[in-house]
């Protein structure tokens, strides 16, 4: 008979008490605004709050500014490194990289010091700052997106696509929109499910051009309420995991090379 | 005048020659071969005709016209890849459509067009499949009626039956040469398999290292091999080195023994180092009676292979092999017998040396 595998198991018990503890806690926090009992108080408080619609809807239609802005970037990009400079790819994936190695607190000041002076005084006007606030969302997703973009490219033998639309007569345009886009629906949602979920939760880019963003909410509430930020933060978690399943769900209606079965 | 004309085509990657002074002509509708082996160019050679490379020197012409710096675009060459290449995110109809759809055609003349390819490459019912519903032949067939359904004016196709096996392979190429013959299509056909440029071909263009070897009709490709790889490489071939004994009346000596070649003999003296080739089946077992040619040699291995057997002799230094063609009452030697050989004067064909 085999033995049990006692250390085995201990490990991915404590693991699993080292993840879901803290999380237990908080959920069990979040259900106890009212005395002695367990309730949705909380949740209805905040979602009560007319901050939190408004909050909310703007990083939700940011969120959809960042996801159209780096597709029309990384596509077209992504796609022209695989099919004439293969060799920079290392270099282009090293560029994606750099969001991790200069943190956002850089980046923004970096973008407050060109852009709220003459000749582009972005952060005079909010339009001008929702600019600046998307454009600095899409360098945070450049990594999840490139990558998401990269491993559809991959996955479809793009050069002898391009090369087969090229001899039927198709310009580059037709085929970006024709073969290479549709091919890379899974990708580009993947992309964008992530991209969502860090938009919605971000905060050092918001808070310093001053947007009215749901990161910012979520942090001026934990400082200023008790059971409210937990539920608040259940409720993101909730958002992000969805998001995550959904991605897990799309990757997995993949039948053979890269194809939707919703296309049909 | 020929209709798809490539003059002096040649083709460098930096340092790497890949194509070499190609010359081409091929007449409206004629089924062209490139067999080679891989490296030797042809795919570098099909792409300059399609547009996907341009050629460091030379010129191509379709019909007449100058293609040589055209996007492929506005070539209308219809191409056929090895992988199908078929696009994933549109059926099979859509796929054959594309071409059409592309060109702005009104969609009823797509719609009937698109029937007709069908028909053609007998799928009517899998208009509505995915790519990935399809097997190998089948996506194989929609490629090609993706390709022709735009009439283009040159046919290219890469190995397209490499990724195949063999059985559909065979079906599969008398239906392209079928479709070929029926639309009249000027066709390349790329390939390193001999077999498959041998049965296809109205002409085969032999290629090794960049250059074109032979051009000529699969007959005389095989029987009339001008040069050593083209010999080698085309057919199986006995390479067996002789030396010349008299230019005058063609005979050689092969490990001593004098045999007659029916080719004449030029810019070479008596003395001379040749090497002949044979082909296995022009060799027989010496029957009594006239021998053009007799040759002793030492029987070293038999090997049966259905149809034919092979048996591999050895003169001196010289090893090769002959094939014979089974029946119940054939008496084959044993191994380690000597034996008498013999073959045509016909037969023997002296190579060139590059
Ligand atoms: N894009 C390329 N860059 C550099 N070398 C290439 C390229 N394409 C082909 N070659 C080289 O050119 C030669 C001929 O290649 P190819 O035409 O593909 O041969 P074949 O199709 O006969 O196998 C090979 O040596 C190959 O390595
Ligand atoms: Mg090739």
């Amino acid at each position: 008979m085999k033995k049990f595998p006692f250390w085995a198991w201990f490990w991915v018990v404590l693991g699993v008490l080292y993840l879901f503890l803290p999380l237990y806690g908080t959920l069990d926090f979040s259900l106890r605004m009212v005395r002695d009992q367990l309730s949705f108080a909380a949740y209805e408080v905040v979602l009560r709050d007319p901050k939190f619609a408004a909050t909310f809807s703007y990083s939700f239609i940011m969120a959809l500014w960042t996801i159209l802005a780096s597709t029309l970037l990384i596509v077209p990009t992504a796609y022209w490194v695989h099919l004439k400079l293969p060799q920079l790819r290392p270099l282009v994936e090293l560029v994606t990289l750099l969001v991790f190695v200069v943190p956002a607190i850089v980046l923004v000041f970096g973008l407050l010091r060109i852009y709220s002076r003459p000749p582009l005084a972005l952060t005079n006007s909010d339009l001008g700052a929702d600019i600046l606030l998307v454009a600095g969302y899409v360098c945070l997703s450049f990594p999840y997106m490139y990558r998401a973009v990269d491993t559809g490219l991959r996955a479809i033998d793009v050069r002898t696509l391009t090369e087969a639309a090229q001899s039927l007569g198709a310009n580059w345009l037709t085929i970006l929109l024709r073969v290479v886009l549709p091919n890379l629906r899974v990708a580009v949602l993947s992309g964008a499910f992530l991209t969502f979920a860090i938009v919605i939760g971000e905060y050092t880019l918001s808070v310093y051009l001053a947007r009215p963003a749901f990161g910012p909410y979520m942090q001026l509430l934990g400082r200023t309420r008790a059971y409210e930020p937990a539920a608040l933060a259940i409720m993101s978690l909730t958002l992000t995991w969805t998001c995550v399943g959904i991605i897990q769900l799309l990757g997995r209606g993949v039948p053979g090379q890269g194809q939707l079965a919703g296309t049909r | 005048m020929a209709f798809l004309e490539l003059d002096n085509v040649s083709k460098s990657f930096g340092q790497v020659e890949a194509v070499q002074n190609f010359n081409l002509q091929a007449e409206r509708g004629e089924f062209v071969s490139f067999l080679g082996p891989s490296g030797c160019g042809k795919t570098t050679t099909l792409r300059m005709i399609a547009g996907f490379e341009l050629p460091t020197a030379g010129t191509i012409l379709i019909s007449g016209n100058d293609v040589t710096f055209k996007p492929p675009q506005k070539r209308n060459t219809g191409m056929v890849f090895q992988a199908y290449a078929l696009f994933p995110n549109m059926t099979v109809a859509d796929n054959i459509g594309f071409g059409l759809k592309v060109a702005k055609k009104p969609s009823a003349e797509i719609k009937k067009r698109v029937a007709e390819m069908l028909a053609l490459i007998k799928m009517e019912k899998f208009g509505d499949r995915y790519p990935y519903q399809l097997s190998g032949g089948q996506q194989q067939r929609v490629a090609l009626a993706r390709a022709i359904a735009i009439q283009p004016q040159v046919l290219l196709l890469d190995e397209p039956l490499s990724a195949l096996d063999a059985k559909i392979r065979v079906a599969l190429r008398q239906e392209i040469r079928a479709i070929q013959r029926e639309l009249g299509i000027t066709t390349v056909y790329v390939t390193h398999d001999q077999e498959e440029a041998l049965s296809l071909s109205d002409r085969v263009v032999v290629m090794n290292n960049g250059c074109i070897e032979q051009v000529g009709t699969p007959f005389e490709i095989y029987n009339f091999p001008q040069t050593e790889f083209t010999a080698q490489f085309v057919g199986t071939l006995n390479r067996i080195g002789a030396t010349v004994r008299d230019v005058a009346n063609g005979e050689l000596l092969i490990d001593s023994q004098r045999i007659v070649t029916a080719q004449k003999l030029e810019g070479v003296s008596n003395g001379t180092a040749v090497t002949l080739s044979i082909r296995p089946e022009r060799i027989s077992f010496a029957a009594d009676g006239r021998k053009p040619n007799g040759l002793n040699v030492r029987v070293e291995n038999i090997t049966f292979l259905g149809s034919i057997v092979r048996v591999q002799v050895r003169a001196g230094d010289n090893v090769f092999l002959m094939d014979t063609f089974n029946n119940p009452f054939l008496k084959l030697p044993d191994i380690g017998d000597v034996v008498e050989i013999t073959f045509s004067k016909e037969a023997v064909l002296v190579l060139k040396h590059a």
